[in-house]
């Protein structure tokens, strides 16, 4: 039986590809106007697209979806009690450690950004105009004495306030799960009969593209968590600096920063670079190796992991995705980066369909001759 | 006895559900089990036709087959001149089957002559339940191709009666 891919048609009318830019913008300022359900939202989402298929299989093997979803549940929870059991005592215990250690690693890191800073100063002119050294120094200061307990202030407000949201997502994902398929049959059940075969298709490539995205970004991440986590490893060899389990811990950090496009990677090479820089101060030559590090795996993102994974999934132009993320990134923030590509991906989809189903003459002759049976047949007593 | 006798149904299934009961006896879906049929349940859609209405029309991208469950409809080809009723569908009958196989065009219209009801199954969604059940999948495409070969040799047969009554 002939499967047919369903992302190789384009979308052919530039009213659509217009529509669908606009309606991607559009959802990126609302879904960034609603941020505090936003979050919980993607979130339940996303576990929703990597549960989902492991519910399928086990209803396929022959369990209802209600025993599908109770297994599920029942290993989910026995396997949270078993990590609980196992691996929080660990957890709690290096973040102990990391706590003592703290106050020695902040020193650690302001003494490398102090000895950079003066090492620039040496160099450029420009660097010694600017007293770089000296600002970086009355800042941390000013953040020692007044601001740093603004900024623990700030901190925990904004935990407060996220978390009430954080906390729906296990929820918003149980009924996701539980009532999807459901949901899905009354959504098509309201579609005329004209278009249902039409619609039938955009829910399949729709859900395929949503699957293929999340896979895609799993195997994004497992790829550039397993090449930095090898590099770093490999890296820290000779200071001694990560065993292999915190090279592939810290591997894993970055990768899952890099979800969020360009700023995710710098932000994870930062992390990097500093765990460099307090564990081994002395290796100077070590934070530029990471920073290699970081670049070749950017480049190796770029040119050979994502087309591999996700753009696979998507078959996006890179102009548009470049232009996309960046006007996201614009008008939503962060939340603006994270959803340009998939949301983007949706609504080609979603447009692609409309355009096949609204310039067919023939299946909305279809629907106006089924509303005028419809009529005909409600006022069939009626006539005199 | 009585109590013995409810203790029984207890363990007995039950009854079959009413349109499940109308799939079961379409060839194409004859071989199939209880369970089978109950797992291809969760991927039949129930869609009502008024008399009139336009199932899907001849040359159209086909994407699915139907189970007709109550109503009747007919189907017809284009001809040189005018249209030609290839024949009526009725309860328990199929048609769209070639769909299954890949996206082809359907070779006739088919309208729903009174008040219908079917039910529609689609490509993907078959193919997604195939996956996970190659055994029921094996038993599907062997209906689609019997009752194929059928609907050929009625086809070859009409051919050959035409040409020796000519």
């Amino acid at each position: 039986m002939n499967r047919g891919n369903p992302t190789t048609r384009s979308l052919e009318h530039p009213i659509i590809w217009v529509a669908v830019i606009l309606f991607t913008l559009g959802a990126i300022v609302l879904l960034n106007t609603i941020a505090w359900l936003t979050l919980p939202l993607v979130l339940a989402v996303v576990f929703y697209y990597l549960v989902e298929p492991l519910l399928q299989r086990m209803q396929l093997a022959g369990a209802t979806p209600k025993q599908a979803l109770g297994i599920f549940l029942g290993v989910a929870f026995l396997m949270t009690a078993i990590a609980s059991v196992t691996i929080l005592p660990a957890m709690l215990n290096g973040l102990s450690e990391f706590q003592a250690h703290l106050p020695e690693y902040w020193d650690r890191l302001q003494q490398v950004i102090q000895n950079n800073l003066h090492l620039l100063e040496e160099k450029f002119r420009f660097a010694k105009k600017a007293k770089l050294a000296e600002a970086f120094q009355s800042q941390i200061d000013r953040f020692a004495s007044t601001s740093g307990k603004e900024y623990i202030t700030d901190t925990a407000l904004f935990l407060l306030h996220w978390l009430p949201s954080l906390l729906l997502v296990p929820f918003l994902a149980f009924f996701f799960l539980r009532d999807g398929a459901a949901f899905h049959r009354l959504v098509l059940r309201a579609v005329p009969n004209a278009f249902f075969e039409k619609t039938l298709i955009l829910f399949d490539r729709l859900n395929r593209q949503m699957h293929a995205y999340f896979r895609g970004m799993l195997g994004l991440t497992l790829l550039d968590t397993v090449t930095l986590g090898l590099g770093l490893w490999a890296l820290g060899q000779g200071p001694g600096i990560f065993g292999f389990r915190d090279a592939m811990l810290l591997g894993l950090i970055c990768a899952v920063f890099a979800w969020v496009p360009y700023i995710g990677s710098a932000l994870g090479g930062l992390v990097a670079v500093a765990t460099c820089a307090v564990k081994a101060p002395q290796a100077g030559w070590m934070m530029l190796a990471v920073v290699l590090l970081f670049l070749v795996v950017r480049m190796l993102d770029e040119f050979v992991y994502t087309p591999m994974t996700v753009g696979r999934a998507l078959r996006m132009h890179p102009l548009i995705t470049v232009m996309m993320i960046f006007c996201g990134g614009m008008l939503g923030g962060v939340y603006g980066l994270l959803l340009a590509m998939p949301l983007l991906g949706v609504f080609s989809v979603l447009g692609q369909m409309f355009g096949e189903i609204w310039f067919d003459p023939r299946l909305r002759a279809r629907h106006r001759a089924r509303t005028l049976l419809e009529k005909r047949l409600a006022s069939k007593d009626l006539e005199v | 006895m009585l109590r013995l006798m409810n203790l029984l149904n207890f363990f007995r299934p039950p009854p079959l559900d009413p349109m499940l009961q109308v799939v079961s006896g379409v060839p194409v879906f004859r071989e199939c089990t209880r369970a089978e049929l109950e797992a291809l349940r969760l991927h039949l859609h129930e869609r009502h036709f008024l008399e009139g209405e336009i199932v899907f029309d001849e040359g159209e991208e086909g994407e699915g087959m139907y189970v007709v469950i109550t109503g009747k409809l007919r189907a017809v080809r284009r001809g040189m001149l005018k249209k030609k009723t290839l024949g009526d569908i009725g309860p328990g009958e199929s048609f769209g089957e070639m769909a299954m196989l890949g996206a082809s065009p359907r070779v006739a219209t088919v309208m729903a002559t009174e008040p219908t009801t079917v039910l529609a199954m689609f490509r993907p969604e078959l193919l997604r339940l195939v996956e996970g059940r190659p055994r029921l999948g094996y038993k599907i495409a062997m209906g689609v191709a019997r009752v194929l070969e059928a609907r050929m040799r009625q086809t070859a047969d009409g051919h050959l009666e035409k040409s020796l009554t000519a």
